[in-house]
């Protein structure tokens, strides 16, 4: 085990060339193959497209202000829907923590110079571009209406939008995710430091590499459904066409055998970040390691048997709808797991609550209320009630944005003093947790009891009796919007004026935090030599968070 | 970036890049990526298999028909065709694993010949369908000119069938009529009358071929052309991935041509032939499913 | 570095002769026994020998052209699970259409 000194040497050292200082023309930005640089290059075009799709959500909000349609034709309202899902899910929800965090950590984490296959990774950073900017394009030109599912024959035969385009360009962009995902199955299998061994991996390791079995097994999937999509729009002939015999289920079939494992994609990078921030912050190995591990693994394998739960009404058989919502249950219990161990984790643990410990405080509750009620919809008979109402809508926003959104910020902010080796100002970040948190479950919460009222998902009128929730939702939206808008301003500040961050700020013992911040461009100094097991906290491991602070508040002043 | 300027600098151990500590891990690394991308590739044919799955189910007699149609000698041709190619890829890994440039040379250049020639047969083989009316897009056939049709065209309908064709010297088709490029079945429904006589035609298939109790051939062509827009869908991505393939054999050659690959570095050599040997792997099971089942009606 | 390249695994070139001979031998057979008439056996009798045919085939290929028989079991393993998991997609798709009519009490 190694002395404070050697955990954090940076405050002692001169400032030395780090990833960031390593070139400043825009041609070392654009064809490095540090996975740093690209992770950054993600996290600001990743931004871009969740702001984007917040200005959709913005739309939506406001024009449900009011029971009649009169900000929006309906037909703009579909699109505004459409867009926003296809914004969020397909370019910021699926490559956020994965591309974002996981590029840049995964080999930190791992004691790697960078990933397996650096070149591969900036091509799915390429990939991501082009992908991005044919839909852009495609929004531009009219956009699209069929509702981020494409549901046929709507969107082959039907819908007058810009289908073909769109499509395209998530076919497009799946690649940038299989890539990704194929590049960290490599490095996690061939690139760990002397003396990592699996079960020393940090959690967010494995839950990047169930992502990754995802990522490779399921978009190869939708990206030949949505080409089969393509294909028939534009020949007007296909397999998914019921006038000539084709299968509208079948669409449905093959895009939810991906789509319902991302969901997984988007939440076990989740899980990952939270597992790493519950157990710093309440400064405690994580309770059931391997159960956690393991449950990442079940989660990857066990989300590819259920995606019928999706289909119930649509017209698949009786049997099969009762297949899926019995394994719909079995695939909670791995979810169950985790929190069960997050939660035994915090008990009598020595618990701060710091920015990035707030919003993992938040996921626990809102991944809660998130994943019960999935069990609601996944019962056969209670989602006959239940399909295509805002219960789903708030079902699916509390998982997402209540678990996936909000790991990703308690994941930003956790690693932002790694990141840029910058410290943001911790009372606007604790501010701006707690005003997501607020706006969020003002904006969602209604929706559960307007959607088990009856209020049907997607259009843009409502009947008067559902105003004053829907009131409720709008104003909790523009909580939310200020909350999720402010770390834009204080993390952008904190680079220009934020303190320096130490090395370790966290007193973390794992490896990411034994390097410099920022870290230079190949990692370590030197290869380093894993001796000790993940989350091994403790004085005596020179890790004390209080000590470190009281010294940090000593140079400060 | 000039730290990444430098993949170059181990001069002892060519082609070793900076983030690997030795050969041994970077060939590790490359071949399981290289396997991941192929377990993607499985995954994305994958889905085209389980539209074929779902339709031949659904309706075996008119995909039988269909399918009997292909040729089924052009298709065993471009079996036997690829696996001569796949041989002299195996081999090209081979002689470039002992370091032998021109023989790599030569089995690439085979290699690339055979995937040439597998391509070549497939464009006959689009040809006769676009000369018959089988390309399920409509307008996208040949056009009949006005004087062919005038000297087919003796008002026979063309959704009749005709009677007499089989004792023409079995040659069991009806005329090309086609002004407009259409999508067009002229082979009969032999094996919905075989299969409805021996009592296997499901009601759920009658369904699907019967207007009013009464055989519908409008009905039962739409059934064809879901076979021939399957078949085009997946024979199209499987010869793009030929081209691909082709490609990548031509950098190759460039690259062996120059001696790059040694008994040291050869794993270039052997991920293309990976990607090679999964294409043909593809093939191998298109063949029968596309050109084969389904012939045993034919006796 | 070339302590594990002074033996390359293969089985030379009257190894790879012999598989290329299975292989033509295989789609021989395949297109042959297409012919027969095997509803008499049981129905669907020929597609499971055409894919029989087939797998054995790709079993060849994958072993000894694709070296997967001297790889690590990583390899091993990331071949079966893709195809376990395409059996996941047939079999869950499929349990959907072949029963449509089980428990459909309406009509």
């Amino acid at each position: 085990m190694q002395n404070a000194d050697a955990i954090n040497p940076g405050s002692m050292q001169p400032p030395k060339t780090n990833y960031l200082t390593n070139g400043f023309t825009v041609k070392s930005w654009l064809l490095t193959k540090d996975h740093k640089r690209i992770a950054i290059m993600y996290l600001i075009s990743v931004s871009a497209f969740f702001l984007m799709g917040g200005v959709y959500a913005a739309a939506i909000r406001l024009e449900l202000l009011t029971p009649a349609s009169d900000l929006f034709q309906t037909e703009t309202y579909n699109k505004a829907f459409t867009q926003h899902g296809i914004l969020m899910i397909f370019f910021f929800l699926i490559p956020s923590i994965p591309a974002i965090l996981g590029n840049f950590l995964l080999p930190l984490m791992i004691g790697a110079k960078d990933l397996a296959l650096p070149r591969v990774n900036l091509l799915s950073l390429y990939i991501y571009w082009v992908g991005g900017a044919l839909t852009l394009w495609a929004l531009m030109q009219g956009g699209v209406d069929t509702g981020w599912t494409f549901y046929t024959p709507y969107s082959t035969t039907f819908s007058n939008s810009y289908v073909m385009a769109v499509g395209l360009g998530i076919f497009i962009n799946g690649f940038s995710s299989i890539l990704t995902g194929l590049n960290f199955i490599v490095t996690i299998h061939t690139m760990r430091a002397p003396g990592m061994t699996w079960f020393r991996l940090p959690l967010f390791v494995w839950a990047h590499y169930a992502t990754s079995l995802v990522m490779i097994l399921g978009t190869p999937v939708v990206a030949i459904t949505i080409l089969l999509l393509a294909v028939e729009r534009f020949a007007q002939v296909g397999i998914f066409d019921p006038a000539i015999g084709g299968d509208p289920i079948l669409f449905q079939h093959l895009f939810w055998f991906y789509s319902h494992p991302a969901v997984y994609i988007m939440i076990l990078p989740g899980m990952g970040v939270i597992s790493e921030l519950i157990s710093n912050f309440a400064r405690k190995k994580i309770f059931g390691y391997e159960f956690i591990a393991f449950s990442s693994i079940a989660i990857a394998v066990f989300g590819f048997l259920v995606w019928g739960h999706h289909m119930f009404v649509s017209g698949q058989s009786i049997y099969a709808g009762l297949v899926f919502s019995f394994l719909t249950m079995v695939v909670a219990v791995p979810s169950a797991i985790k929190v069960f161990n997050w939660t035994a984790t915090l008990y009598k643990g020595s618990i701060s609550y710091d920015t990035p410990m707030l919003y993992a405080i938040g996921f626990l509750g809102l991944f809660l209320i998130g994943g019960l009620t999935g069990l609601f919809l996944g019962s056969v008979g209670l989602t006959v009630h239940l399909t295509d109402t805002y219960f789903v809508v708030a079902h699916f926003h509390y998982v997402m944005v209540g678990g996936q959104v909000i790991a990703y910020l308690g994941g930003i902010h956790y690693w932002w003093p790694k990141m840029t080796g910058r410290m943001y100002s911790e009372f606007w970040g604790k501010i701006s947790a707690m005003l997501v948190f607020v706006g969020f479950n003002l904006t969602f919460f209604p929706q559960f009891i307007l959607g088990y009222q009856g209020m049907p998902r997607r259009y843009a009128s409502y009947p008067e009796e559902f105003q004053v929730l829907n009131v409720f939702s709008t104003a909790g939206a523009s909580v939310l919007g200020v909350g999720l808008l402010m770390p834009v301003v204080y993390l952008t500040q904190s680079l220009i004026s934020g303190p320096r961050a130490a090395d370790n700020p966290w007193m973390h013992p794992g490896l990411e935090w034994r390097t410099s911040s920022p870290p230079p461009t190949e990692n370590f100094d030197q290869m380093p030599v894993v001796t000790w097991e993940a989350y091994e906290f403790g004085e005596e491991s020179g890790l004390d968070l209080d000590e470190a602070r009281r010294r940090d508040a000593v140079t400060v002043a | 970036m000039t730290t990444h300027a430098d993949t170059h600098d181990h001069h002892h151990e060519p082609g070793l890049q900076h983030q690997f500590e030795d050969m041994k891990q970077q060939e590790e690394s490359v071949s399981i990526g290289m396997w991941m991308f192929l377990v993607q590739e499985i995954m994305f044919f994958g889905g085209l298999f389980t539209a074929y799955l779902v339709f031949r189910s659904r309706y075996p007699m008119a995909f039988a028909e269909a399918s009997n149609h292909l040729n089924a000698f052009w298709g065993g041709l471009n079996t036997l065709v690829l696996i001569v190619s796949s041989l002299t890829m195996a081999l090209a890994v081979y002689y470039a694993q002992k370091g032998k440039r021109m023989m790599q040379v030569y089995m690439i250049l085979f290699t690339m010949f055979f995937g040439s020639v597998f391509l070549g047969v497939k464009v006959i083989e689009y040809k006769d369908k676009y000369d018959n009316g089988l390309i399920p897009v409509a307008g996208w056939n040949k056009r009949a000119t006005a004087a062919e049709i005038a000297v087919n065209n003796t008002l026979v309908l063309p959704w009749e069938i005709r009677a007499d064709a089989a004792a023409a010297g079995g040659k069991d088709e009806k005329p090309y009529i086609n002004p407009t490029g259409e999508f067009q079945w002229r082979w009969g429904h032999e094996l919905v009358k075989y299969a409805e006589e021996k009592g296997f035609l499901t009601a759920d298939e009658k369904v699907h071929y019967y207007s009013n109790g009464q055989f519908d051939p409008f009905k039962f062509q739409e059934r064809v052309r879901m076979f021939y827009f399957i078949y085009f869908v997946m024979t199209g991505l499987h010869a793009l991935h030929m081209i691909v393939g082709l490609g990548l054999m031509a950098w190759l050659l460039w690259k062996a041509w120059l001696g790059t690959f040694s008994a040291a570095y050869f794993a270039p050599v052997e991920m293309s032939g990976l990607y090679w040997h999964f294409v043909d792997i593809v093939w191998i099971f298109l063949f029968p499913l596309l050109y084969l089942l389904g012939r045993h009606f034919l006796h | 570095m070339s302590d594990n390249h002074s033996e390359h695994a293969h089985i030379g070139l009257p190894g790879y002769t012999a598989v290329f001979l299975i292989l033509v031998v295989g789609t021989w057979l395949t297109y042959v026994v297409s012919f027969w008439d095997l509803d008499s056996v049981f129905p669907g009798a020929n597609t499971l020998l055409a894919l029989a045919i087939a797998f054995t085939k790709m079993t060849f290929v994958m072993l000894y052209f694709m070296h997967v028989r001297w790889s690590p079991r990583l390899i091993w393993l990331s071949a079966i699970a893709s195809f376990f998991w395409l059996a996941i997609m047939f079999a869950f798709t499929m349990q959907d259409y072949l029963t449509r009519d089980v428990g459909n009490f309406a009509g």
